[in-house]
């Protein structure tokens, strides 16, 4: 029925398979065991040679030799994890460690391989070592995505104008990790990144636009203003929420008479964060539009007028009591939960 | 009456070459997704090596995090199992405990330990759920809210979470999961990484055996338990090169309902989880999948091959028979369900390669393989087959089986290696080898006992007895 041959054969590919795989499992186990000894013991002696070196006043040819002896992965860990709590004339010490233990000159070759996952492991290093080298500005146009997001995440702390130029145009990153660092990196900039930003979002619409809008709330400058009245025309329903969201950070007349406006806009997402601004100002004279908003067909622009309302104190209050007995149940019912609600949840 | 033996004798040998073809190509799919996975992890390890995540951990534009956990007659362990949630490390959690109608003194415990106090807030109701009781606020834990509810099942309890949860995305787990402190760091990556992830997995590990202190995994053991020690090589087969080998070819349709991450609007706007069905979690993937499709939605599920969480396996054979019946059921359920999908090229790779994966792979398994094992049995008896068919026959369907899972204790000790003394290496290789004599052979019988259950209209959960760790662990559990 069954051919002796093909027995034998299935059965000496199966046990060969199952061999070769007990052999490189309990081999890799082993394997392990004796690099993970080792590796433990040769980050011990770089931690301490680094320990010497950053907190003594002069530099030991000594520990400097040894740290140049101790292998490569033992030597980044060591340098990596001294690099998390160290920031100034510490940071530059290590800086100057690494430099002469040639750490640094590694990872700028890693930063210039054909392959992504060596300049990952390159920009990394000269991220966490705070290195101000134009060669990690060039990682920013990177083709991997990764790659460009560890380089933006440098950035952060090099706010060059060549660096926020280049930043700036990665808001329109298609890779969302690259988009989320190049935020982040533009936030952690702060003041030096705004007026960029600013001529930015005057020129650009879109989904730049909507990311840079993003970026520009958490600034809250004035001097988005212009922009954010721009962008709170345009005919993305994203870009207009971004915008309204950004005027009731800046606030202002321009910004609340913009605000009131946007409660009439098509799109519930836009008059939700348009109520949700006019709350953040107190804008008390726009009491009346927001208790329009009570009537709203969407539950989200209800709870955020009648949350706005309550934030604004005793005119907004009237409007919610005088809903409370209105002919309309959807309005009296989101008055009563928003004044039923404690103050510390009123926010 | 010769004739009639000829025919049987012809029928049995026949069925029994389509056995052994349907395990030969099963095994063969197997080592395609055992090479997809290693791909995979390799790409992933070089990915996370020297990673910092200090950067999501101290940004403002990080997503913030709902935990969702529902318990249910929870208060001996519930102090526990929330200081754990509370500490772990994520810069925007809110963790949100539902007691769903607990009998017990569940939220009275809630209430002294964390300083709740009742408060009022202002909520959507987009899904139909049991009515809330009341809700409570933490004077101590911003971040805790406290829901109380009347009892509606775990699916339920979930959809009222939905509800009062104000993150961007949503954690659902279980009552016997432990999250590693840094897991939700590890699984929030793939929705930084691309705009069109809804939800994603991560590899849940067996607790059984290991040290646990405060909620935490001190130290990773392979468990001399048999059962549970059998479940560990299973669990790692699964998560390691079952879903990881799927990630890679865009087929992952199941998040394990221990732990998971959605986002929040794609769950509510899909209606969240149904009650009326055992496998919700596995349900709820699946419809998130076949809306992206319909809707031309976002709709990619995402695997991360980091060890996230820790569960409890059952060290029962009844617990075990009983939760495995009711997987059982809750796969047959689904696919049930969502038979349109089944071979229908406008759902793409779901519907032409994974959907009748799940069908033939997953569902009919168990009937197969218990009729090759019988017709195998028959045939011998009889004399129509010989020996070294059937020694052709066990070597197909369960040499090959233990050779890829050996191949996949490889592929763990490679990349995570959280088992790392030789005490384990030699336990989990025994327990592979043991998988094959006895434990699988049950397997089927309680999976074709969950058909029966499903053909028969059961919906029944079991209850799901816990040993516990040493110290209190997970919160969820409801009825």
């Amino acid at each position: 029925m069954v051919n002796r041959n093909l027995l034998d054969l299935v059965m000496v590919v199966e046990i060969a398979l199952l061999a070769l795989a007990v052999g490189v499992f309990f081999a890799h186990g082993v394997w392990l065991f004796v690099t993970q000894k080792q590796f433990l013991r040769d980050v011990t002696v770089a931690r301490e040679s680094l320990n010497r070196l950053l907190t003594r006043g002069t530099i030991n040819l000594e520990d400097i030799d040894t740290l140049r002896q101790v292998p490569r992965d033992a030597q980044v860990t060591a340098f990596l994890e001294a690099s998390r709590n160290l920031t100034g004339a510490g940071k530059e010490r290590l800086r100057f460690v690494a430099g002469e233990v040639s750490l640094l000159d590694r990872a700028r070759k890693l930063c210039v391989s054909g392959l992504w996952t060596r300049r990952l492991r390159g920009a990394r290093v000269l991220a966490r070592m705070d290195v101000a080298d134009p060669l990690i500005e060039t990682l920013l146009a990177d083709p991997n995505p990764a790659v460009r997001a560890q380089a933006a995440e440098w950035a952060a702390t090099h706010p060059a104008p060549s660096v926020i130029s280049i930043m700036l145009t990665m808001l329109a990153d298609p890779a969302t990790q690259a988009r989320f660092a190049v935020q982040d990196a533009l936030l952690r900039m702060g003041a030096t990144a705004a007026d960029p930003l600013a001529s930015f979002l005057e020129t650009h619409s879109g989904l730049p636009a909507e990311s840079g809008l993003r970026v520009a709330e958490s600034l809250a400058e004035p001097r988005f203003l212009p922009a954010a009245l721009r962008h709170s025309a345009s005919e993305e329903v994203g870009v207009r929420t971004a915008a309204a969201n950004l005027l009731g950070a800046i606030g202002g007349p321009a910004a609340a008479e913009r605000l009131v406006a946007l409660l009439k806009d098509p799109d519930s997402l836009v008059r939700a964060a348009a109520a949700h601004g006019l709350g953040r100002m107190q804008h008390w004279p726009a009491a009346a539009q927001l208790a329009e908003c009570l009537r709203d067909s969407a539950w989200r622009v209800r709870r955020d007028a009648g949350l706005a309302l309550r934030a604004i104190g005793a005119p907004g209050a009237l409007f919610l009591r005088r809903a409370l007995k209105g002919n309309d149940p959807f309005a009296a019912d989101m008055s009563q939960q928003v004044l039923d609600l404690p103050a510390a949840a009123a926010g | 009456m010769e004739a009639v033996l000829l025919l049987v004798s012809q029928m049995l040998v026949k069925s029994q070459f389509l056995v052994l073809v349907y395990f030969l190509g099963v095994n063969s799919w197997y080592l395609v997704l055992l090479l997809s996975s290693l791909l995979e992890m390799r790409r992933h390890m070089l990915l996370i090596t020297d990673e910092s995540r200090h950067l999501l951990l101290s940004s403002t534009l990080s997503p913030t995090i709902s935990i969702l956990a529902p318990a249910f007659n929870e208060a001996s362990t519930i102090e526990g199992s929330l200081r754990a949630l509370l500490a772990l490390q994520y810069p925007r959690l809110e963790v949100i405990v539902i007691s769903d109608g607990s009998k017990d003194e569940t939220v009275r415990v809630l209430v002294e330990r964390f300083d709740l106090v009742p408060v009022k807030t202002i909520y959507e109701r987009r899904i139909n759920t049991k009515p809330v009781r009341s809700l409570y606020r933490s004077a101590t834990y911003p971040s805790l809210v406290v829901v109380d509810k009347e009892n509606g099942g775990k699916a339920d309890a979930l959809n009222v979470g939905l509800s009062f949860a104000r993150g961007e995305l949503v954690c659902a787990m279980d009552a016997d999961t432990l999250i590693e402190g840094d897991g939700l760091q590890r699984m929030v990556r793939p929705f930084l990484y691309a705009t069109d992830v809804v939800a994603t997995g991560g590899t849940i590990r067996v607790v059984n055996g290991s040290e646990v202190k405060f909620g935490r995994i001190v130290q990773a053991r392979v468990t001399t338990h048999a059962l549970a020690g059998i479940q560990v090589v299973e669990y790692l087969r699964a998560f390691l090169f079952g879903r990881l080998g799927w990630n890679r070819l865009g087929g992952n349709i199941i998040i394990s309902g221990a732990f998971g991450l959605f986002r929040r609007e794609s769950v509510v706007n899909a209606g969240g989880y149904l009650h009326d069905t055992v496998g919700e979690d596995m349900e709820l993937v699946l419809r998130l999948k076949r809306l992206s499709y319909e809707q031309d939605s976002p709709g990619t599920i995402a695997f991360v091959p980091d060890p996230v969480a820790w569960t409890e396996v059952p060290e029962s054979i009844r617990v075990l028979g009983r939760q495995r019946d009711r997987w059982h059921r809750g796969l047959a359920d689904v696919l049930w369900r969502h038979r349109r999908m089944m071979l229908n090229p406008r759902y793409g790779v779901t519907g032409l390669f994974v959907f009748p994966y799940y069908v033939f792979v997953e569902l009919l398994a168990p009937l197969i393989e218990a009729a090759g094992l019988l017709t195998l049995a028959l045939g011998l008896i009889s004399g129509i087959i010989d020996w070294r068919f059937a020694a052709l026959f066990c070597l197909t369907a369960y040499g090959l089986g233990t050779a890829l899972t050996a191949f996949t204790l490889i592929l763990e000790d490679i990349s995570f290696h959280r088992y790392n003394t030789f005490r384990d290496r030699g336990l989990l290789f025994w327990w592979a080898l043991m998988e094959n004599l006895g434990y699988r052979q049950m397997t089927v019988y309680w999976r074709l006992r969950g058909l029966w259950k499903f053909l028969h209209g059961r919906k029944d959960w079991g209850v799901m007895e816990r040993k516990g760790f040493q110290k209190p662990v997970g919160v969820v559990g409801t009825n």
